[in-house]
């Protein structure tokens, strides 16, 4: 079961505001599914840890220097841009 | 049906029984007039295809030789970025975002010359099996449209259903290519993970997506699989895919073991079970060797997708905060206030629900209960399924338990819509490809699908075993809409 106050901190984590008019649904939504996903309790411990499929491996590239994306181009995309870079409230005052 | 559009378009263009650009023209008037009714396209770019079209035109009066896909009009789920053009995952989030690279697939494909016509509708964010989460509501059923065309790639199986493209690539992560190309009546393949390139694909759950082909029949797969399994250095998990599929296909599949886990006909509809039985009948006929077993830990597949889906979902999810792309919330207090904004009105409500549960199972105090356990469970059912196939070739099971919900069905109950991705799910937490072939309708006509499991980077068998039953038993059946070929 979960509760309101559980659902009100892990929207702070998430970033996500949760009306007044939400909670009671999301709550009970949330419960459903938490139900559901805690099945998985029922099962024996696996044996071994799970840590990739087909056993790949990352490919990394070497540490060099290759041409990037066009800055004035990025900053097409944001709403608010100033001399080059994203432009944001001050967060220190 | 087992004779490739493709190769028939192909032929067509380079007889000069047609130019690209008249073919082009008719996709074009057709997605004009049903696209109405369908709702398949998001977004449909006639110049971009007028003038590839034009290109291919001229290559063919010069005389020179074209490639297969060269001229075929084709769309992308609206999840693949497209440089220059709008990329939405059908989010109000990203409702103006318009990408400035290519994603891989598109890539290879534009460098043919494949031409395309749209990008096409999906549940917001990849994340449900209606098509109905989309921002720009859902995607119809071409054979029935009160009925929803599936989920997530619901706008590529309406659109290759509904005659408005060719072929199309859509992505999958729980079923997200095989469910709504069962739903349509339609091929879908989902390649083993590593197989095709990621890089631009619009991240859902990294360790489960991939993207795959959409088309009317087996033939048609085969030929884009083989022209999107490149290697990749640009997706640090790619590893490509090394022979091509299309020289097997037609393979005679004698002796050919077909596992049957049991656990896959539990719980499904009737009709559907008769449907599977059916084609059990038909590779019997052909030759095969049909053997069951039980693979138990797949009733914990579900939850087990679910909790990992939705933990990196709601990592992958985080970037969106206003700032650098999309959506930005107006009127707000500072920096973490206009972040909050932006989420919770730019994103809808299954995706608010996925990241928070996400955010929960990973949460101090829940994630060694949820996440952790979930993530070795993973490991006992990728276990579980390379054992199985140690006693076949390839699996066979339902593609879905039911047929395409009627519209507005899926939004009711959450779990209730989660539990129709059960036989979906088990193969992208294994990272196996699966093909979803057409193999009947339920009574009010409505296509039922199977699948076709194959050990991983055993896209070649699947498609053989999935070619010879369309020959033998194929059960494609053109819907009402746009071109007829």
């Amino acid at each position: 079961m979960v509760t309101k106050e559980e659902i009100m901190k892990i929207a702070i984590l998430s970033k996500l505001f949760v009306g007044e008019d939400e909670i009671d649904k999301l709550t009970e939504d949330m419960s459903g599914i938490i139900s559901f996903a805690d099945t998985i309790n029922n099962a024996a411990d696996a044996e071994s840890d799970f840590d990739n499929i087909n056993e790949l491996s990352n490919v990394l590239r070497e540490d060099e220097v290759v041409p990037s994306l066009d800055r004035d181009k990025i900053l097409e995309n944001a709403k608010d841009s100033d001399e080059g870079c994203f432009l944001v409230k001050n967060i220190m005052k | 049906m087992s004779q490739s559009n493709i190769t028939k378009l192909h032929e067509g263009l380079v007889n000069k029984d047609f130019s690209c650009r008249e073919l082009t023209e008719k996709y074009l008037k057709a997605i004009e007039k049903d696209n109405g009714e369908l709702n398949a396209y998001v977004t449909v770019t006639p110049e971009t295809a007028m003038e590839t079209a034009e290109k291919v035109d001229e290559k063919i009066s010069k005389g020179e030789d074209i490639a297969l896909l060269e001229g075929i009009p084709m769309t992308l789920k609206d999840n693949i970025s497209t440089d220059g053009i709008r990329t939405t995952c059908c989010s109000k989030i990203l409702e103006d975002y318009t990408p400035i690279y290519d994603a891989t697939v598109w890539k290879i494909l534009k460098a043919r010359n494949s031409v395309l016509l749209g990008k096409t509708n999906m549940d917001e964010f990849a994340m449900g099996s209606s098509c109905e989460t989309s921002y720009f509501g859902g995607a119809k059923n071409p054979h029935n449209t009160g009925h929803v065309a599936g989920g997530s790639s619901g706008g590529v199986a309406s659109a290759v259903g509904g005659n408005l493209a060719v072929f199309g690539l859509g992505s999958d992560t729980g079923g997200s290519i095989r469910q709504p190309a069962s739903f349509c009546g339609i091929v879908g393949l989902k390649p083993t993970y590593g197989a095709v390139s990621r890089f631009g694909l619009i991240a859902y759950a990294s360790s489960l997506d991939q993207i795959g082909p959409i088309t009317t029949n087996v033939e048609d797969t085969a030929i884009v699989f083989d022209a999107i399994s490149e290697y990749d250095k640009m997706d640090s998990t790619s590893k490509g895919s090394s022979v091509p599929v299309c020289g097997s296909l037609k393979n005679d599949i004698k002796g050919m073991k077909i596992g049957i886990a049991k656990e896959y006909l539990e719980g499904i509809r009737e009709d559907v079970r008769k449907c599977i039985d059916e084609a059990i009948s038909v590779y019997q006929s052909l030759g095969a060797e049909i053997v069951y077993f039980d693979i138990p830990s797949i009733k914990y597949a579900l939850p087990v997708y679910y909790i990992i889906a939705c933990a990196e979902a709601s990592s992958n999810l985080g970037r969106y905060d206003g700032i650098r792309y999309g959506y930005k919330a107006e009127n707000y207090r500072d920096v973490n206030d206009m972040i909050k904004k932006t989420r919770s009105t730019g994103f809808g409500d299954e995706v608010k629900r996925r990241i928070l549960l996400g955010t929960y199972v990973l949460s101090s105090g829940y994630y060694d209960a949820y996440y952790k356990k979930a993530q070795s469970l993973r490991g006992t059912i990728v276990k579980a399924f390379r054992e199985a196939f140690t006693k076949c070739d390839v699996m066979l099971a339902p593609t879905v338990p039911m047929t395409a919900f009627e519209n507005g069905h899926a939004v009711s109950d959450p779990v209730e819509t989660y539990q129709t991705d059960i036989c979906t799910v088990p193969v992208n937490i294994c990272g196996l490809p699966a093909v979803s072939v057409p193999c009947g309708f339920d009574e009010k006509g409505l296509p039922v699908g199977m699948q076709l499991i194959g050990n991983s980077f055993d896209e070649a068998k699947i498609l053989n075993a999935a070619w010879q039953y369309e020959k033998t038993a194929g059960k494609f059946r053109a819907a009402g809409f746009g071109v007829s070929l």
